[in-house]
Parts: C-alpha cells; structure tokens; sequence
C-alpha cells in the first residue's frame, strides 16, 4: 500500500489559495516527497471557493484521494466545507477568527497575535498555515523559506520578502506545546526530480521535438502550453502567435508545416470544433501537424475549469470524410512528454494530423517526475524528397505502395511544391478525374491501415483476473490505485491502459483482451466512448460502463465505491 | 535567371474573365522582379480566382475557403524570407474569411494580397459578395441583399494595412506595376483587383468598371492617410479610383519577434535537437 500524506489547501479565489500551494509543491519537492497536486478551482478571478490536494509520499503517486490529512482552511466556508473528509487523526488549521463557530477537536485555531505585527492581513494566512503545518510535520521551515525566495525574490519588495521569512519563523516557534507528529515514512531525494503539471509536460515534450512554430487562441485548460512556449520560444527559435481565432491557429500552423517548421496547435473540445475543417485539409493535403485538445466539461461552454473525457469520439471523427488521422492520449505526465515528442514523429513520417489528448484533471494536476530522459526522444522528419536537377514540380503525392509520399520544403530546394485542399493528382493540381481520385483516396487511406499495424495495443496490469478495467488519460491513475486496494480485498481486476486510441489495431487488441471474462470502461464521461469505439473497430464487447461527468477528477476513493458496487451488484 | 512559370494547368476560366489578365500581369511582375519560383508561395483560398495558383509553375499552398491569410501568416513564421502571395476572390478574402483581413492587416503581415473583386460570388455561381451593391439581383436575392456594399480599401486602411491599391484587370499596365510594388512592399499589401466575371455579374461588366475607373490624381500623397481615407470613401455608381491608395514603412510583423530574426525557423529545424530543452528543467524543481 502506498505511504502518502494529503494535505488540502481551501479558500476563495483571491485569498492567496495558489501561492501557497506553489510553496507548498516546491517545499515538498526540496525535502525529497513524490507529490501529486490537484487543484479544484473556479472559473473566476475573486470569490467562491477553491481548493488544492497536495498528496505526497514515499513512492511515485499518480492520483488525488479525498481522505485528508491536514487542511489548511483560509476561511470559514473552506473549514466547515472540507472537515468531513478530515480523518479522525487529522487536523485542521485555521485563523482563530475564521473557526469560531467549530467546535471539533482535530480543528487547530491559530490566534490573530501570531506572527509580525506586519503580516497582519488576510494575504499572510496562507503561510502562516503553512509553517504551522511544516511544523507539525517536523519538516524543516528553512526549506519553506528556500522556497518563497525562489519563488518570490524577483515579485516581491525586499521588505515584505522579509515579512513572509519572518512570518515562518515566528510560527515555527508559535506553539511550544504541540506534539511533533512525524510522518510514517520518509523521504527520497533526488535532485533532478521536477513537479510538472500535464500541460508544463506537453510544452516541454514539444521543445524536445524541435517545434518552431505553435499558433492558437486561448482557452482553458489548453492555454498554459501557450505561456510557456511563449515564454521560451524568443531564446529557442520557436515563434509563437496567439491569432484571431482557432480557424486561423490550425490553418496557420499548417502553412508553417507546409513551409518546414514542425508545428502545433492547442485548444480545447470548442476550439477544436472550429478547426473541423482544417483538420480534413491536413488529412487531404498530407501536412503534418500536431493538435492538442485539453477537454473539458462540455459541451458548447460547458464547466470552463472542470474536466470531462467526452472528446474522444468527436476527434476521432471531426472533419468531413475519410481521412487518415492519429489520436494518442498519454496516461500521465511523463508519457505527456515522451508521447507529445513522438507525435511529431509520427505526424511527419505519416503526413497526418496527430492529436494529443489531454483533459484539465492532467493539464492542471502537478506530479513529480524524473527528468525526462533526452536518449529516449528522437527526432524524424519522415521521408524527404532527393533534390531534382534543376527546379521541378515535386510529385508530392506519388503513389506508393505506403501510401507515404517524400516531401520538401519551398525554397530550400530545388522542387516546387503544390500541396492542395481539393483532390488533387500526384503534382498537386486540383483534379476530379475518377482513377486519379481512387488513387489518390486509397494512397491516403493505405497510411491509416499500415499506421494501425504499427500501434501498440493496450498496455495490461494485474492479469490474470477475471475482470478489466480499461481506462484513458486521467482515469489511468486512480484506476491503477484502486484496483490493488480492491486486490487486497479478494477482488481482482486487471487494468487496461490505452494511449494510442485511434486507429485501432484490431489484432493486438483482441488478443490483449481475449482472456478477460467480464470488460468495464471507466471514463470520465456518460458513454463510454473509448467502449463504444472498440466495440466499433474490434470485436471486444465492453459489459458496462462507469462513466463521470460531474466535471471534477476520479479520486481513489471514487473508483474504489463505483468498484465495489459492481462486484456488490453481481453477487 | 529563366523567367519561366508556365504551367501545364487547363484553365478553368470562362473566356473573357478578368483572371486571365490577372494571371497574366502577375507572371509579367514576377519577371520584372525576377523572383525565382523556388523564393515565393502562392496561399490560396477557394473560389475561381483562387484557381490562379494552378496556372502557375510555383510552389502553392491550395488550402480552404476564406483561410489564405492565416496559411499565409504560418508561411512567414516558419520562413520571413518567403515571398508570400496571397490569392483567391472577394467572396473568399472579405466574406469567409472577413475576420483574417483585418487581423493581418493588423500584424502588418509582410505579404501581398491579390483579392480578384468581381462583387459576385463566381465559382458557386452567382451568389452577392460584400463588395456587391445592395440591389444587386440574384437567385438567393431577388429583392437585392439591401446590404450597404464593403470598400475593401477602406475597410484595410483602418485596420492598418500599410499598403492599399485597387486596380483593374482591364488596365494590364496600370495592374502590373502596382502589383509589382505590392511585392516590394514590406509590410501588409492589400491589391483590391476590380476583374469582371462574364458569366455571373452582368452588372459590374468590363463595360461598366471602364467607364468609372479613373487613375488617382499625381498631386495624391500616398503617404498621407487622411488623405488616402478620403480617397477610399468614393461613390462607385460614379467614380472608381485605382492606383496605390496608401503606401507607409511600419514594423512588419515579426520585427519584435527574436525567433523571426536572421535564419528562419524552417531552416534551423534541422538544428533544433532534444537537448534544447533541458535549460528549461530547472524552473521545475
Ligand atoms: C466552407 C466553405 N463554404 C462554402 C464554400 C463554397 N464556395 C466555394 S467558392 C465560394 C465563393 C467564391 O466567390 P469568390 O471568393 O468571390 O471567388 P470567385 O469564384 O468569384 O472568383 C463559395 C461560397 C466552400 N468551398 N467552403
């Protein structure tokens, strides 16, 4: 079983909620804890209420669990709101004046005095929490302090940095008489280990690819791939543009593909609708290009900060036509980044669209992973054509046995390039004669049936059992969790793990599934998409479906009640 | 160098359309300027206009309707040193894709645009386009559209194209030169083509732009946008002036852009290995 700790942070928007989840995620990096962040917060700039977990532990964590450990409440609604899923051996702090109508005593109520007389407003509560809590862990306060100078020296005053050390140190020493309660297991510390959230995962798993061009227009929970290419992309070579909307982010990306530069765009399910028909001129113009859909609560606005997995189906169909695409949808953070690196790979060896598939559970959720590994990422550019004599017209769409046709790049070759949104023949001049187009078509489609062959199927944990969960993207995590609780309950349920989702491959499949008698899907959304498009594309039958659409994460303790009910069900 | 851009592409223009001489004056500009084929890309919209890429032996990039634009803007960051055309009709440039005209006008993209303006919708045959008069009569309007017509030059220089000219394909001398000093423009060239369509206006025909088209007066300051505003608000029932509206030096897009600076992206890609990113490791520990 897993050694971990939970921690909830809670308050309104405003109130300071996520500098101190930033300290506390940095501070429990530096003392050497694997660490899994969930943030839970609103679509709003000021007010309602928003809170953190901070799990973090002795092993890698993967998932958030709703039992809590400590709560750190920064106001009253924040105390009374999350106290029912404090264990009997936890604790809360919280200002005096915050708790004064709780009467429960796991409920630690720090008195106004405490701390420098200048860190007197609401903006210290967060931490002063946190060093109480830092504390009471017998965890070191100077890491804390460590922490909010690397984070806050170049934001803040000189002065009021010294106000926030201050304030550590005075409530480090506040409370002489409380009993120390170290944690039940230690620490690991290794100094290359990094807390990325899915979307950091994403940006840097793109860097490592060689983008240089990365165009769209911002919408939560997809935007943070933006900032942070952006904010790097001066000294990297990597021009970025956030354009009038998502039509021109995904035809603008395509121009950049088009003219060499490997590139990407990024929204979420409402933005993605508007690039539709774009996404069929990559599939028709063979242009290579990576897309990622961070999804959210849909549809139409949907829930703008809550996640749901309900784009799989649509991406998988969106544009008119039958086209040749690829959906990967990474199980986690590290798998963000390697699998983002690969879809460039595989974007430009098919001349396909490739979409990557996240959901805001993963886009904002941090964990903390070893440095990615540089030697497992490689960069191919897929076939290129051998320069002509003298300038020609580039057969860009020769027909091959494939279905893969070289490539150029205008002006740093001799060949001229007609790459064409209509049918087109092999020079790419618009064409509606009928063999040319049954060529053409089949060369297209002959990628997707030879792109199949080449994809892993699902990966399997915990067989032999009678039973599977399979499970996608943010799922993977709490899934995998839950099914060993269960195990040590006498209820054993292997679990499939699905990134490449579309195109199938049929017979990896089918045989990766055969031995299991019973097949659920848990997904974060109503139908079961990924069930309904293996049962589409395979003949893999799915039993029922556990599906999520409430907009918040699968905790632990969510799958191990829907779990449970369904072997209670079957007695 | 050889001045050679034939195509073996059939034209699928009726006799007598305005593109045939739009094609013309535009291989005429590129000799002159004695671009190679292999420096400069046509991005296309959809319509008949936008066939003209075709009738071309030059790289294209034949993407959708009403998306020239921002195909073109990804040509520039992956490649500033591209010479950009963009192509395609009035329906394509003003309807469709209305929205990325004034975004690239904006950015003072570095790119000449060649908007065939027919005021009809050729290829779909016969719908209005924005550039169409209010009466104007067709199936979908029998009654007219009753929607005041958009002067595509007026519309570019309150965006801030820092280029804007309107000529007419019966003019070959006149459509010439102005495009050839769209192509030297650095920054944003927006060349409304006024380009009769036989089959579908029989309206606004050769016979009717002729009669109203009238070259802008020497004494015009083209530098002064006041000037060239004033110019832009004409009545065309009367009077159509062609020529260069406004031409102005502004930063063009990607001026404030290191990665847009000296090599271009597509050339460094091949330098761009999984090792650029480590730097960045150590904001995340
Ligand atoms: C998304 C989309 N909507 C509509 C069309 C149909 N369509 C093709 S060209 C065109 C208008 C053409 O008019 P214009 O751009 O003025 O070019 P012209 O044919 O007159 O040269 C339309 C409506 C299309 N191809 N794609």
């Amino acid at each position: 079983m897993l050694n971990s700790c939970n921690i909830v942070i809670a308050g309104a928007a405003g109130q300071g909620v996520e500098s101190a989840l930033v300290l506390a995620g940095k501070s429990l990096l530096k003392a050497g804890f694997h660490i899994f962040i969930s943030a839970d917060y609103q679509s709003r700039v000021r007010g309602g209420h928003n809170f953190m977990r901070i799990r973090f532990g002795d092993q890698p964590l993967a998932a958030a669990v709703s039992t809590i450990n400590y709560l750190l409440a920064l106001n009253e609604e924040s105390l009374t709101r999350h106290l029912p899923n404090l264990t009997n051996e936890g604790l809360a702090f919280v200002m005096a004046d915050d708790g004064l109508n709780v009467a429960d005593q796991r409920v630690v109520k720090i008195p106004a005095e405490a701390g420098p007389t200048t860190a007197k407003t609401d903006t210290f509560t967060g931490i002063k929490l946190l060093a109480l809590l830092f504390t009471e862990l017998s965890l070191s306060p100077e890491i804390l302090k460590e922490s909010v100078r690397q984070q806050f020296a170049k934001k803040l005053s000189p002065k009021l940095l010294q106000t926030n050390i201050d304030t550590i140190s005075e409530l480090a020493r506040f409370f002489t008489d409380r009993p120390v309660q170290p944690l039940p297991f230690s620490s690991s510390p290794d100094p290359q280990r990094m807390l990325v959230n899915g979307n950091d995962a994403i940006a840097l798993g793109m860097v490592a690819a060689g983008i240089g061009v990365y165009t769209a227009y911002p919408m939560t929970p997809s935007t943070s791939v933006m900032n942070v290419l952006a904010d790097c992309g001066p000294q990297m070579g990597i021009a970025v543009e956030q354009v009038e909307d998502e039509i021109a982010a995904l035809n603008a990306a395509l121009g950049a593909s088009y003219a060499g530069a490997r590139a990407a765009t990024g929204s979420s399910g409402a933005g993605i609708c508007l690039m539709a028909e774009a996404i069929g001129l990559a599939g028709i113009g063979e242009i290579p290009i990576v897309i990622f859909d961070a999804q959210r609560s849909s549809p139409a606005t949907g829930m703008a900060t809550r996640t749901e997995q309900a784009d799989l189906l649509f991406v998988a169909h969106v544009s008119h036509g039958d086209f040749p695409r690829l959906i990967i949808a990474p199980a986690g953070h590290s798998e963000s980044f390697y699998l983002t690196a690969e879809a460039f790979n595989l974007a430009d060896y098919w001349q396909i669209p490739v979409f990557i598939l996240s959901d805001q559970a993963q886009a904002s959720s941090e964990r903390s992973v070893n440095e990615f590994d540089l030697e497992k990422v490689t960069i191919d550019r897929g076939a290129i054509a051998k320069e002509p004599q003298s300038a020609e017209m580039l057969r860009r769409y020769e027909v091959t046995e494939t279905g893969i046709s070289p490539r150029a790049f205008p002006q740093f070759s001799k060949w001229l390039i007609s790459c064409d949104s209509h049918e087109h023949n092999e020079i790419g001049q618009v064409s509606d004669d009928i063999e040319n187009r049954n060529r053409q078509h089949n060369k297209r489609m002959r990628k997707l049936a030879n792109l199949a062959a080449t994809l892993p199927g699902p990966e399997i944990i915990g067989a032999p059992a009678d039973n599977l969960l399979i499970c996608w993207g943010s799922t993977v995590g709490p899934v995998l969790e839950a099914a060993e609780k269960l195990r040590t309950q006498g209820h054993n349920f292997a679990v499939a793990i699905f990134q490449y989702l579309y195109p199938l491959n049929r017979e990896r499949i089918e045989k990766a599934l055969a031995p299991f008698k019973e097949i659920y899907t848990i997904e974060g959304n109503y139908s079961g998409q990924l069930g309904k498009l293996l049962q589409m594309e395979t003949n893999v039958r799915i039993s029922s479906h556990i599906g999520k659409t409430d907009g918040r994460l699968f905790t632990v303790e969510d799958v191990v009640q829907s779990l449970t009910e369904l072997v209670g069900g079957g007695q | 160098m050889s001045c050679n851009y034939e195509s073996d592409f059939a034209s699928q223009w009726c006799p007598g359309c305005g593109n045939f001489d739009t094609l013309e004056c535009l291989k005429t500009a590129l000799c002159n300027l004695q671009i190679e084929a292999r420096d400069f890309v046509i991005a296309a919209g959809i319509g008949q206009a936008a066939k003209l890429g075709f009738s071309l032996r030059c790289n294209l990039l034949a993407g959708l309707h009403g998306r020239a634009l921002p195909l073109a803007l990804g040509l520039k960051m992956a490649n500033h040193k591209l010479q950009v055309l963009a192509v395609s009709g009035d329906g394509c440039f003003y309807a469709e894709g209305g929205n990325h005209l004034l975004h690239n006008a904006r950015r003072n993209l570095d790119i000449t645009m060649l908007a065939s303006d027919n005021r009809v919708f050729g290829l779909t045959k016969g719908q209005a386009s924005p550039t169409a008069a209010a009466d104007f009569i067709t199936k979908i309007h029998p009654e007219g559209s009753g929607a005041q017509p958009l002067e595509p030059t007026l519309l570019a220089l309150s965006a801030g194209a820092t280029f804007v000219a309107k000529a007419f394909t019966g003019n070959p001398d006149e459509l010439t030169a102005i495009i050839e000093a769209g192509i030297n423009h650095q920054g944003f060239a927006l060349i409304d083509i006024l380009s009769p369509c036989v089959s579908f206006n029989k309206v606004n025909t050769f016979a009717w732009l002729k009669k109203r088209i009238e070259p802008i007066a020497e004494s015009h300051d083209r530098n002064n946008r006041a000037a060239a505003l004033q110019l832009a608000q004409f009545n065309p029932e009367e009077k159509i002036p062609t020529g260069i509206y406004y031409q102005t030096e502004k930063p063009v897009y990607g001026a404030h852009k290191k990665a847009l600076s000296g090599e271009p992206i597509a050339g460094r890609t091949q330098n761009y290995k999984p090792e650029r990113v480590k730097p960045l490791f150590a904001r995340y520990r």
